[in-house]
């Protein structure tokens, strides 16, 4: 790990001061075989332990190596998205060393088996992609920055908090550090008053990250704002720490008696989730507004599969990496939607079915993979949701939860509709757009993956998830 | 002594709801800056003499120097003399605050423990109390951002009362000082002025439209 963070440190140092396009793109490039690299390098020994403060446990492998995959794809699409929306080199510069400082802080926390160095990447990912939010420069993007940084400050502050109490928990267990495994063991004899205040605190902190209630906000706006390779991110890859953070202290609290406390506060902020994305979705204008809302009642989704238990631990992580797939793909082809109709209003768009019938395919989909209906990945570790909350008896939950998916799928379908078939626009800006076939190969390949993963997992990928979810039993 | 600089540091929480000028929040972090070194050096004059320099260097050059500095570029800058745009009358903070104070109090006598220092907890929690309903309470990005520095001083006391068993966490608190704070003051306030001419969270609702 030592390595590959100076590899990266190296590559984002030397583009942001050496600025000149040969360089970066050969950074580039080796920045991409450091990141390939690593993630081989974790496979090939998981389990065991790197440097002080890292561990390659199943859940950071699967999470890093959905960020590897994206990082290839975001690349190309920043790459398209740079040469689309001209900058100084000095800007593109800036891009890359922050994209690049992102990646790695995103792969640090993957991999830390130490609360408090979680912790520390997590801020570093909300110093990097602040940057990149604002990489437009526009009002909007000041906006989407300064609250994104400022709310997920306060939010990290409160997880730090939460980590403090840990620490005066973890200390009363006779434990002199935050490392997970020494969490875990003495979680049994861990009193649950602190314990709680700490998963408290730490999910409220988390949860800017996650975007999920209570502090969702912040994430919506900055899909809106941001460039869509990294909305991309935002909405996958920087989601999963937040997710990892709350996963790590879930399984300190699942070894106790807390552990019910614990999944009725996941589920009241997973119905509530869903619940503000459905009526959010009802008045949103904006695709990549939508598309921030779908990814808070996904999200959503993940939060009530934890809470469930039983399959619904396995259902979390396989909706976590195949929503991945799915969230990335749709924001890197509403980037080609923009090159075409130079906006993001659902309004403004309409009858690309004729005027890009690939990309069109791509987002009916899309449209498909999102929604979860088959062959839809998602559709599997959402019937594995449903079915771990029947299993747990939570009737009504299922219920107002199915209700609200059913709305959510209307609007998308609306919205979807609008794009693809309406007349009304659609020969706005048709003259200068220029949609070529190859921007459209990682969508499918994403796509590709998530029914692949889904209806046909490889052994070694279930092997990984089970191995992950046994650290909640 | 250690008491004392809590009480001070208390008092300081207070008279954060009796002034509007900008000046007066700097000199308020500057002295919260300063109460906080010396609280740290009582505290913790038991531990190694390069650990406890680094934290009282970083507390007082960071605290006391750095960002009061900074801020009062940014107040000059962006011709910050006066603000009065708190939602809620001075009174009402006052009376807010002190409960705050008296809710610390009271939960860490709560939650008694013999592995925290209770006073330092209690201040700890009405600091970060203090700080968020600051934000709360106030129009301006300014203010937030003092508010803000008030919660990370909050966080920095608290990180003291278990400090004695987790002096990393310290220079994690005194590191979450360093690389936020100096980001979200030195970017963003300026570009937030210089772009909606004011430095008010009313231009700051483009999104929702």
């Amino acid at each position: 790990m030592v390595i590959y963070f100076l590899v990266a440190m190296a590559c984002g140092g030397i583009i942001l001061l050496w600025r000149r396009k040969m360089v970066t793109l050969v950074l580039r490039c080796a920045f991409l075989l450091n990141q390939l690299g690593v993630t081989a390098y974790a496979i090939l020994h998981r389990g065991q332990e790197d440097s002080l403060y890292f561990n390659f446990d199943s859940i950071g492998i699967i999470l890093a190596t959905v960020l590897t995959i994206l990082t290839i794809a975001t690349f190309y699409h920043s790459y398209l998205y740079l040469n689309r929306h001209p900058t100084t080199v000095r800007n593109e510069s800036i891009y890359y060393a922050s994209l690049i400082l992102l990646i790695t802080a995103m792969t640090g926390a993957y991999f830390t088996n130490h609360m408090g160095v979680l912790w520390a990447w997590l801020e570093a990912t909300t110093l990097s992609v602040s940057v990149l939010i604002y990489h437009d420069r526009t009002a909007t993007s000041l906006e989407a920055t300064w609250k994104y940084v400022f709310i997920c400050s306060i939010g990290i502050s409160i997880a730090f908090i939460g980590i403090l109490f840990l620490s005066i928990v973890a200390t009363k267990g006779g434990l002199t550090d935050l490392y997970l495994a020494g969490l875990m063991k003495a979680a049994k004899d861990m009193d649950t008053t602190w314990l709680k205040i700490a998963f408290v605190l730490l999910f409220t902190g988390f949860s800017a990250k996650l975007g999920i209630f209570p502090l969702h906000t912040v994430c919506v706006d900055a899909h809106t704002a941001s460039p869509p390779p990294i909305s991309a991110f935002i909405s996958t890859s920087l989601m999963s720490v937040g997710f990892l953070g709350i996963f790590r202290m879930y399984s300190i609290i699942a070894q106790t008696d807390a552990h019910q406390w614990a999944n009725k506060i996941l589920m009241i902020s997973g119905v509530i989730s869903i619940a503000i994305s459905a009526m959010q979705l009802l008045r949103v204008k904006h695709f990549k507004r939508m598309f921030a809302f779908s990814s808070l009642e996904q999200m959503g989704i993940v939060a009530i599969a934890l809470s469930a238990g039983g399959i619904g631990y396995y259902a979390a992580i396989l909706h976590i990496v195949l929503h991945s797939f799915a969230k990335a793909s749709l924001f890197y082809q509403i980037g080609q939607v923009d090159n075409i109709y130079h906006s993001y209003w659902i309004k403004d768009v309409g009858g690309y079915m004729k005027i890009n019938p690939l990309g069109a395919v791509v987002i009916l989909l899309l449209f498909i993979m999102i929604t979860a209906i088959p062959p839809s990945g998602l559709f599997v570790s959402e019937l594995m949701v449903f079915k771990s909350l029947f299993a747990g008896h939570h009737y009504v939950i299922s219920i107002v939860v199915l209700f609200l998916l059913s709305v959510i799928i209307f609007v998308l379908g609306r919205n979807f509709t609008q794009l693809l078939y309406s007349s009304e626009h659609e020969l706005h800006g048709m003259e200068t757009a220029i949609a070529y076939r190859t921007e459209t190969i990682s969508q499918f390949i994403l796509i590709g993956l998530m029914i692949y993963l889904a209806f046909w997992p490889p052994a070694f990928f279930i092997n990984l998830i089970n191995s992950a979810v046994v650290m909640l039993t | 002594m250690i008491f004392f600089f809590i009480i001070l540091f208390a008092i300081s929480l207070i008279y954060l709801a009796l002034t509007e000028r900008v000046a007066r929040f700097i000199t308020l972090l500057i002295i919260q800056g300063i109460l906080l070194a010396g609280i740290a050096y009582w505290h913790l004059k038991h531990i190694d003499v390069i650990h406890l320099s680094f934290i009282l260097l970083e507390t007082l050059v960071v605290k006391s120097i750095g960002i009061p500095v900074f801020l009062n570029y940014l107040r000059k800058r962006n011709r910050l003399n006066r603000l009065n745009e708190s939602k809620v009358p001075t009174f009402v903070s006052i009376l807010i605050l002190s409960a705050g104070l008296v809710f610390g109090f009271l939960l860490s006598n709560y939650l008694q423990d013999t592995h925290i220092e209770t006073i330092f907890f209690a201040v700890a929690i009405s600091s970060v109390i203090a700080g968020l309903f600051f934000i709360i309470s106030h129009r301006n990005v300014f203010t937030h951002l003092i508010g803000y520095l008030v919660i990370q001083n909050g966080i920095f006391l608290m990180s003291l009362s278990v400090g004695a068993e987790m002096p990393m966490l310290i220079n994690n608190a005194i590191l979450l000082d360093l690389f936020i704070s100096v980001l979200v003051l030195g970017i963003f306030i300026n570009k937030v002025g210089d772009t909606f001419q004011n430095l008010t969270v009313d231009g700051l609702s483009q999104l929702k439209h």
